[in-house]
């Protein structure tokens, strides 16, 4: 009796408050990115990517929160008023938990700043915390305002694996936002063509914490003679109002 | 035979060194001597010791299908090499690198060539070299997926299907010495190998040191196939490929081929490489094919013509 007394009163309490939900579990590293930055408290458990830092730009909030993998069971068993995915990994995972009930909320992967304004409304929206998302794209704005400068230097965001991002992407519009003046072309144009048409700035994110030959490219010598700016991997992993920060790492 | 091939290992290499995104002839010494002279370097040396351990495994097993691809031995030395580097060992040792890919290498061919001392026949070898290879690979993508890694599969990806590109002038003195010992090692075989063309039994009464051989065989191959492996990743079929295409001008004596099969292996290697370089600068490629599946595309239908052939009924 007293059971079904106190779910009523939860249950009446979570109507009087449809859009915060109490117990979030994030099951994607740029869910955890938003979640941590906008509603710590209403964390219950975050993916095993959010405490590593060359990931996830909430690293020291993601120890003190329980890690979950995108496994049914181990989701269920906490009991979350809202499961937050990404838009791709883990959809049999996913189509199970609606399935049983749970609200799963996938996010988007934002590629520009307008994006970025769109989504960070619509989580801290989901999340009921409309105020906490204005404040931090307040931050990003004077940030990239403060960025902002026409250049006419030619850039080159140059990823793992010898990927250059090209126009559309988060990398690119980081660059566009510092300024510069060409992105370059996606694809993968091999070092050669790199040395023989050197950008005025190469663009990398720092080496990770981990090894990995893909990018361990990015140190290779014949590079070592081009001007470069690395940028933190985390800020670019998943597009937020943290993105902004490396705008402001590349501005003059 | 040998002059010729050897004409032909330098044209390619100097090819090599001419061609590539930033144009063909010659280019900035910084694209020379970093980019185009590393990789078409190790092309030579991993494809001259891939050649090189196909004439010597097929001699020494006496079964036209042996091949360091096909029974394994690169695979157990990408599994090495995979450990050592994305476990941090190569990090804090360069030369772990190199070592761990010998390593693994040497385990897979004392294996198979244990099992062929028992007098296995030809298919079962094969099949045990199968089952080497499939293990391999397993436990590759797990030692991957068990390391620090979140991109993991890509990198598995990436290395099952091998290459030569953006390799720096330091792989190449990490894999030269241990393939240069090895195929040094391995061409020293011939008298032995002669004699196992015979039978064991018969290689013994002519005075052939049999088990010995075989033992210098398995290290040779090791160290040829496993620093290679480890600075270009899974690459197969070029040494089932060379030796039989090798036999019908140089003809069948083992020690006979040992020479040409390492250079026609080179000449192989590098003009695959060529291929994988020259493909985007012709075809609307956004990037190079890896080597791995050129050789792959290139053996793989090699590989069933001379199955038909030494299949029960067929010519050979």
């Amino acid at each position: 009796m007293i059971r079904v007394v106190g779910a009523a009163i939860v249950l009446v309490a979570l109507a009087a408050y449809p859009a915060a939900a109490a117990r979030v579990v994030s099951l994607n590293l740029c869910a955890d990115d938003f979640l941590l930055l906008l509603a710590p408290e209403q964390a219950v458990a975050v993916s095993v990517l959010a405490a590593d830092p060359s990931l996830s730009v909430v690293a020291a909030a993601a120890r003190h929160v329980a890690a979950v993998r995108a496994d049914s069971e181990a989701v269920l068993a906490l009991h979350p008023d809202l499961v937050l995915a990404g838009p791709y990994g883990a959809q049999t995972t996913l189509a199970l938990l609606e399935r049983r009930g749970l609200r799963v909320e996938r996010l988007g992967l934002p590629q520009d700043f307008a994006a970025i304004r769109a989504e960070t409304r619509r989580v801290a929206a989901l999340l009921g915390v409309p105020a906490r998302g204005e404040a931090l794209l307040a931050d990003m704005q004077a940030r990239l305002e403060a960025a902002r400068q026409p250049r006419t230097q030619r850039a080159v965001f140059l990823e793992a694996r010898g990927y250059v991002a090209g126009p559309g992407s988060l990398a690119d519009s980081v660059l566009r936002a510092a300024g510069f003046a060409d992105a370059g072309q996606a694809g993968r144009p091999g070092l050669e063509a790199l040395v023989a048409h050197p950008p005025d700035l190469l663009v990398t994110a720092s080496a990770p914490d981990f090894p990995s030959m893909a990018t361990d490219l990015l140190a290779h010598p014949a590079l070592t003679a081009l001007p470069r700016q690395t940028v933190a991997p985390a800020l670019l992993a998943c597009g937020g109002p943290w993105t902004a920060r490396a705008v402001s790492t590349l501005a003059p | 035979m040998i002059r010729l091939l050897a004409v032909a290992v330098a044209l390619l290499f100097v090819t090599s060194l001419l061609t590539g995104a930033a144009g063909l002839g010659v280019p900035d010494p910084l694209i020379l001597w970093q980019i185009r002279l590393p990789r078409a370097a190790l092309a030579a040396l991993v494809g001259g010791a891939l050649g090189l351990s196909g004439a010597v495994l097929q001699g020494a097993l006496r079964n036209p299908l042996a091949d360091p691809g096909l029974l394994g031995i690169g695979g157990c030395a990408a599994l090495g090499a995979v450990v050592a580097f994305y476990w941090g060992l190569s990090a804090v040792f360069a030369p772990a690198l190199p070592l761990a890919g010998l390593a693994g290498a040497a385990l897979g061919s004392a294996f198979l060539l244990g099992f062929a001392g028992r007098a296995a026949s030809g298919p079962s070898l094969i099949l045990a070299g199968v089952a080497v290879s499939a293990l391999a690979a397993a436990l590759l993508a797990l030692a991957l997926t068990l390391a620090p890694n979140p991109f993991a599969l890509a990198e598995i990806t990436f290395w099952l299907m091998g290459g030569l590109e953006d390799r720096t002038l330091t792989h190449l003195l990490l894999a030269a010495g241990p393939i240069v010992l090895g195929c040094g090692v391995l061409l020293r075989l011939g008298r032995g190998l002669d004699g196992l063309a015979l039978g064991e039994a018969v290689a013994a009464s002519l005075g052939v040191p049999v088990a010995r051989t075989l033992r210098v065989a398995a290290a040779g191959v090791a160290l040829a196939v496993g620093a290679g492996a480890a600075v270009a990743g899974g690459i197969g079929f070029v040494g089932l490929v060379v030796p039989h295409l090798l036999r019908p001008v140089v003809g069948q004596r083992p020690s006979a081929l040992l020479a040409p099969s390492l250079l026609g292996g080179a000449a192989l290697l590098l003009a695959a490489d060529l291929l994988a370089r020259v493909a985007p600068l012709l075809l609307p490629l956004q990037q190079e094919p890896r080597l791995g599946v050129l050789t792959a595309l290139l053996g793989a239908p090699f590989l069933v013509r001379i199955a038909r052939r030494v299949a029960p009924g067929g010519a050979g």
